[in-house]
């Protein structure tokens, strides 16, 4: 009797175990890897949750790595070449850089397969994840999730307390200054109390482009630095005018006070310019604040550059439809982008995303602050490819080499651009022509 | 020596082991016990060493072959590159400034610290917390100690500047060159100091007594007795310190990195940091490996005159 039992327990459990194989073995696994805060992380989860729940064939495994360690660890897997190891759909950047490796599956035959609507990107944003060939052939490699757009965040009850006029969506550089010049506190004895304006200086090319200088002739091919041009010269002493003056803090000093979320949360400055990722921060500060668009020149243009990480897809996955079926998903209002978006902590590189209530809020739903949201989308719609964005893997050598040291030195208030200036050209058309020759 | 002589059990488990006995020209044992500790040195030490030298003779961005170049990487290092030359001035500069000035305070605090006093093991606990003190939060409350706006100690110097109204202004540590390097320099020295005291104060006590009493007895004061005794009986370990202290000092690298949030200005930048640039901001594996080939020669070539030059100066008789 007991032997009986037993002996059909047995096989129940072996035909429960044979049955949930076989259900295993009809889901597809598709692996997603990413970095990221413990917040982010747990924002990449519920995306996660939300496509299978949408899509019960397909499973996704996370692979999740902390910033520091994610690009190292996946040189590692690539090193070793086992594509079970790799993820199969990855967060990359820059996303060329490794399509120049190899390791990337081009995704334009699968955008042609699926008419998948590349137009509802923001301009040139998918220029971040293009490469040409000679004869002009477009590859698409990776979709960007999200674009970096600066825009102008003030502080209201700074501005109150002074009584200067909130900034306008039209301000110029003149507005900036003249507010500037009203809202800076220097005590008698030379010591900022408050500085206007915090802004990091490494993000001076905006300033450059906007007056329409630039860094480099072609962010593709370069042959020429611009960056000894009169129009670049006149924004970058600019910007280091606005440090002369105590305007605006001075790199260095922003970079050891803990960056410029956290002085414009102190109140040691008044506006900053930067992009959508410091909104979190202020909402959970209850700070009392609002974005315009970024100020241009007189006669100068908007310069948002384009470009964020992106999804890519590896060319090593052992089922690329199910992972085209995910990475396409992430990058949909209904699906990843509606989400992040809706998280707050990205300002999506689809423009209906962004003009959907995920991110501008309805009558009974408002957004969080800040209200000015629109800011985001005037800087989107005029953002261009190249400029600010190199797609040449030498830039960082360039950038750091020759132009961030001599740029460190005119914001610490130890060089003068018009001076100085043409010798970077020099060295960066030095370095260029050594790079197109070999 | 085997013929007749009687064999122990032991002796006769050898034998028949194949083992044999002890014979100097037979040392395959020996190779089996040095095994494990080989191992870990030709995996870990050997094969990097022999690969980086290797490495540093192509052009390399981690991920793709390495494509060889031959010695291009030095040849653009020592011909072309004007960011190598600077950061080797500045390094030269921490090390002529640093090693000397970390021997001197050192050896000052462990005379000062080798008196009977009370609480002495408290003072020493003090001088050396620094030492094992985790270098990022040194370096930040360095920062809150320092930076112009909002720094304790350029507070004070506000402070009284606004009160006594005198025109003086803190020193502008991140922005002004003249300051930037002395900073590191700082906190260099407050970070290491507590490791020289602590090899001084055991090298001090062990300056036998009865050297001071002689001298004590010829006349000689506090002063002649430090210099005359104590000076050349620690001369030992202010050697082997300041070897240490100059590799030391060649290799800085995290204080300025911290120090300055990061982006350091190129005033303060050390090889090490270049190095660290070129491998992984910008992905040079060939010339970071040249660099740091470039810089074990300097190091070896000053550890070297410093042996040749020790017999000049080093006492090494008790």
């Amino acid at each position: 009797m007991q032997h009986k039992l037993v002996r059909v327990l047995m096989v129940v459990v072996l035909l429960a175990m044979f049955s949930s194989l076989a259900a295993a073995q009809d889901k597809a696994v598709v692996t997603w890897g990413f970095w990221g805060s413990p917040e982010e992380a747990a924002t990449h989860t519920s995306v996660a949750e939300a496509f299978m729940e949408a899509n019960p064939d397909i499973e996704i495994e996370i692979w999740h790595q902390p910033w520091s360690d994610y690009f190292t660890s996946l040189d590692t897997l690539w090193a070793a070449g086992d594509g079970a190891l790799i993820p199969d759909v990855l967060f990359l950047s820059p996303p060329i850089r490794y399509a120049a490796r190899g390791v990337l599956e081009e995704l334009t035959p699968y955008i042609e397969a699926h008419d998948y609507d590349i137009s509802d990107f923001w301009p040139g944003l998918l220029e971040y994840g293009t490469t040409y060939d000679e004869d002009g052939t477009r590859r698409i490699w990776g979709f960007p999730r999200d674009i970096g757009l600066e825009v102008l965040y003030y502080n209201k009850e700074i501005f109150d307390e002074v009584g200067v006029a909130y900034p306008t969506d039209d301000w110029t550089w003149d507005d900036l200054l003249a507010a500037a010049e009203q809202l800076t506190v220097v005590e008698s004895t030379g010591r900022v109390s408050r500085y206007a304006l915090g802004m990091e200086g490494g993000k001076f090319a905006l300033f450059v482009l906007q007056n329409n200088g630039g860094l480099l002739d072609d962010m593709r091919n370069p042959t020429t630095c611009l960056l000894d041009s009169p129009e670049s010269i006149e924004a970058v002493e600019f910007f280091a005018g606005m440090m002369d003056n105590n305007y605006a803090m001075r790199s260095a000093n922003l970079g050891q006070a803990g960056g410029d979320a956290a002085v414009f949360q102190s109140g040691q400055v008044a506006m900053i310019i930067q992009n959508a990722s410091r909104v979190s921060a202020f909402n959970a500060a209850g700070m009392n604040y609002d974005v315009v668009p970024v100020p241009i020149p007189a006669d100068g243009q908007r310069a948002a550059a384009a470009g964020g990480a992106a999804w890519t897809m590896s060319a090593l996955s052992d089922d690329k439809e199910s992972a085209w079926t995910f990475l396409s998903w992430l990058q949909s209002t209904d699906g990843g982008q509606g989400i992040y978006t809706a998280s707050g902590e990205i300002l999506p590189a689809l423009e209906s995303t962004a003009l959907s209530e995920a991110f501008l809020g309805s009558e009974e739903n408002p957004a969080d602050p800040p209200a000015n949201r629109m800011a985001f989308i005037i800087e989107g719609r005029n953002a261009k490819p190249g400029g600010r964005v190199a797609y040449f893997p030498e830039w960082g050598e360039i950038n750091g080499n020759y132009v961030r040291p001599v740029m460190n030195e005119i914001w610490a208030g130890e060089a003068v651009p018009a001076e100085v200036l043409p010798g970077v050209c020099d060295d960066v058309d030095a370095y260029l022509a050594e790079m197109n020759a070999g | 020596m085997r013929s007749n002589a009687p064999v122990s059990r032991m002796e006769r488990f050898r034998l028949r082991a194949g083992l044999g006995r002890w014979n100097p020209g037979q040392q395959s044992e020996a190779w089996i016990f040095l095994i494990p500790g080989l191992t870990g040195f030709v995996i870990f030490v050997l094969i990097p060493i022999v690969m980086s030298m290797g490495v540093s003779l192509t052009k390399w961005d981690l991920l793709g072959p390495p494509e060889f170049v031959g010695i291009a990487n030095y040849v653009e290092l020592l011909t072309r590159d004007r960011v190598f030359g600077r950061v080797l001035v500045n390094t030269l500069y921490y090390t002529v400034v640093i090693a000397p000035l970390q021997l001197g305070l050192g050896l000052t605090l462990a005379t000062a610290l080798n008196q009977q006093i009370r609480a002495m093991s408290f003072y020493r606990l003090i001088y050396f917390m620094p030492v094992v003190t985790n270098i990022v939060a040194a370096a930040l409350v360095f920062q809150w100690l320092l930076n112009r706006d909002f720094g304790i100690i350029s507070s004070i110097i506000w402070d009284i500047a606004e009160r006594y109204g005198v025109p003086v202004q803190p020193p502008d540590w991140i922005n002004n060159p003249i300051w930037s390097k002395p900073a590191v320099v700082l906190l260099t020295l407050w970070k290491n100091v507590g490791f020289t005291m602590v090899i001084y104060l055991a090298g001090l006590q062990g300056v036998p007594e009865a050297l001071y009493d002689a001298a004590r007895v010829d006349g000689a004061n506090g002063w002649q007795r430090f210099r005359y005794v104590t000076i050349p009986m620690v001369s030992p370990i202010t050697f082997f310190l300041l070897v240490i202290q100059m590799i030391g000092a060649f290799q800085l690298f995290a204080e300025p990195f911290v120090l300055f949030g990061g982006e350091p200005p190129q005033s303060t930048l050390s090889i090490v940091y270049y190095i660290w640039q070129n491998a992984f901001e910008f992905f040079r594996m060939g010339k970071a490996t040249a660099i740091a080939w470039l810089l074990f020669a300097i190091i070896f070539v000053v550890t070297f005159i410093q042996l040749r030059l020790q017999r000049r100066w080093v006492h090494y008789e008790v």
